[in-house]
């Protein structure tokens, strides 16, 4: 009987522990999008969820063209980014840009796109506590 | 306490029974929309293809900032709307009036853009996606051009949330069109400002880059083109387009970039370049190839 109720208090706990750590990376990237800097046009909003650390990579692509400078940020529920950090690689996976320098966590890149072509922006996990972000894409000319 | 666990035991074993139902419906779903209309890959890389596909907007802001003037006649008129009775055509036109709605918005024309707001809105009522069209908040915004920004978020989210849904409800067939729709009328719009304007280099440079855009929709036209006539047929129209394209030459040179950090945002500085060939002849070859295109869609 004891161990029993053992199974049934521990079914709980872990649905109730799902709940709670579940990743809103939805709202948080809604929230990115107004802290897009001024004059740039929402394009797209990017969630950012690892998954509780499941998974060690986000990644989207777009087509970012000549002429045009682009802005990518990121949002997250404790620190500024928690540790996600946002690479940008060309059609041949060269690293464009990255978020982190010198060991700081940088919110948002500006890419002024200078080669057409395809991009991945890809999203990675340093020391992060969540796993967990939002990210929006604008553009301007 | 024995008759509590009980009733907790069943309760989860319930709870794990219809999840499984559910699971297993899904999948039944899954295989019966596969076999109707589904397309020859999965999903999920559809979603990846589809995600690449620049906005209209952009285009239209291009337009804008570099000083042509509004033409209205560019555009597909909403009294065109009645014509549009199957799904293919609602999708198709719901792309080509999403990016005429653009192009009005950029250039603040708020009285052409309730027409199409109206119009978009029963086009998207006829492919059930209505729900994701918040047409008040729409109208309620373009009818200031103080609210620009807020009218091009909106109607960007809108069509970002339809994009979605379409590929979450097994349809993505449907945002592959609405896609397609709203890049052939941005290149429309653009083939028509650079015959106007037959030595601006920037617009042909322009034009010749969407040869990258124009090959992940033939890409994606081609996973239906055994299950869906009419997008066969449209892949086969594309695929001329595509051989005019062929012509264009793209060279990419790749060079580190670099950066500085300025008011907490990294500034990248972008030394890679392309260079994009393309001769006059090209472009008016593209206008009319889309043109011909663009008028089995719209008539």
């Amino acid at each position: 009987m004891k161990r029993l109720a053992f199974l049934v208090w521990t079914l709980v706990a872990l649905s109730t522990t799902g709940a709670s750590a579940q990743c809103n990376s939805e709202a948080l990237s809604n929230q990115c999008i107004p802290k897009l800097a001024a004059g740039f046009n929402f394009l797209k909003s990017y969630k950012i969820d690892g998954e509780g650390g499941s998974k060690d990579k986000v990644e989207y692509s777009y087509v970012f063209t000549k002429g045009t400078q682009y802005m990518i940020n990121i949002c997250a529920p404790n620190q500024p980014t928690d540790g996600i950090v946002v690479t940008l690689y060309d059609s041949n996976r060269n690293k464009v840009a990255t978020s982190k320098v010198n060991g700081q966590y940088i919110s948002a890149i500006a890419y002024p796109c200078n080669a057409t072509g395809i991009y991945y922006i890809q999203y990675t996990f340093d020391g992060s506590s969540t796993y967990c972000g939002g990210s929006a894409l604008g553009f301007k000319r | 306490m024995k008759k509590l666990s009980a009733v907790l035991i069943a309760t989860a074993l319930a709870a794990c029974g219809s999840e499984k139902k559910t699971d297993e419906q899904a999948f039944m779903e899954t295989l019966d929309t596969a076999q109707n209309a589904g397309p020859t890959i999965s999903e999920a890389v559809i979603g990846d293809i589809l995600q690449q596909i620049p906005s209209p907007l952009e285009i239209a802001v291009l337009l804008k900032e570099s000083g042509k003037k509004y033409n209205a006649s560019l555009l597909n008129s909403p009294d065109n709307l009645p014509k549009y009775n199957s799904n293919y055509q609602k999708a198709l036109n719901l792309g080509i009036y999403g990016a005429d709605l653009g192009y009005t918005n950029i250039y603040e024309q708020n009285q052409d853009g309730i027409k199409y707001i109206s119009t978009i809105k029963s086009l998207a009522d006829g492919l059930n996606i209505g729900q994701f069209f918040d047409i008040e908040t729409i109208g309620r915004l373009a009818t200031n051009s103080k609210n620009l920004d807020s009218l091009l978020l909106i109607t960007t989210q809108n069509f970002n949330s339809i994009n979605h849904y379409l590929q979450t409800q097994g349809r993505a067939n449907l945002s592959v069109l609405l896609l397609t729709g709203g890049w052939i009328e941005a290149v429309h719009i653009m083939c028509s400002v650079a015959a106007q304007d037959p030595t601006n280099k920037v617009l042909q440079e322009k034009i010749g880059e969407q040869k990258v855009i124009l090959e992940n929709i033939l890409l994606l036209l081609s996973f239906y083109k055994e299950k869906d006539q009419n997008m066969a047929a449209l892949l086969q129209d594309m695929q001329e387009l595509k051989n005019i394209f062929d012509r264009v030459n793209i060279t990419y040179t790749y060079k580190e970039s670099t950066f500085e950090v300025v008011n907490g945002v990294m500034v990248i500085k972008d030394n890679s370049t392309t260079t994009i060939d393309i001769t006059p002849q090209d472009v008016t070859d593209i206008r009319s190839s889309i043109i011909n295109i663009r008028n089995k869609i719209i008539s």
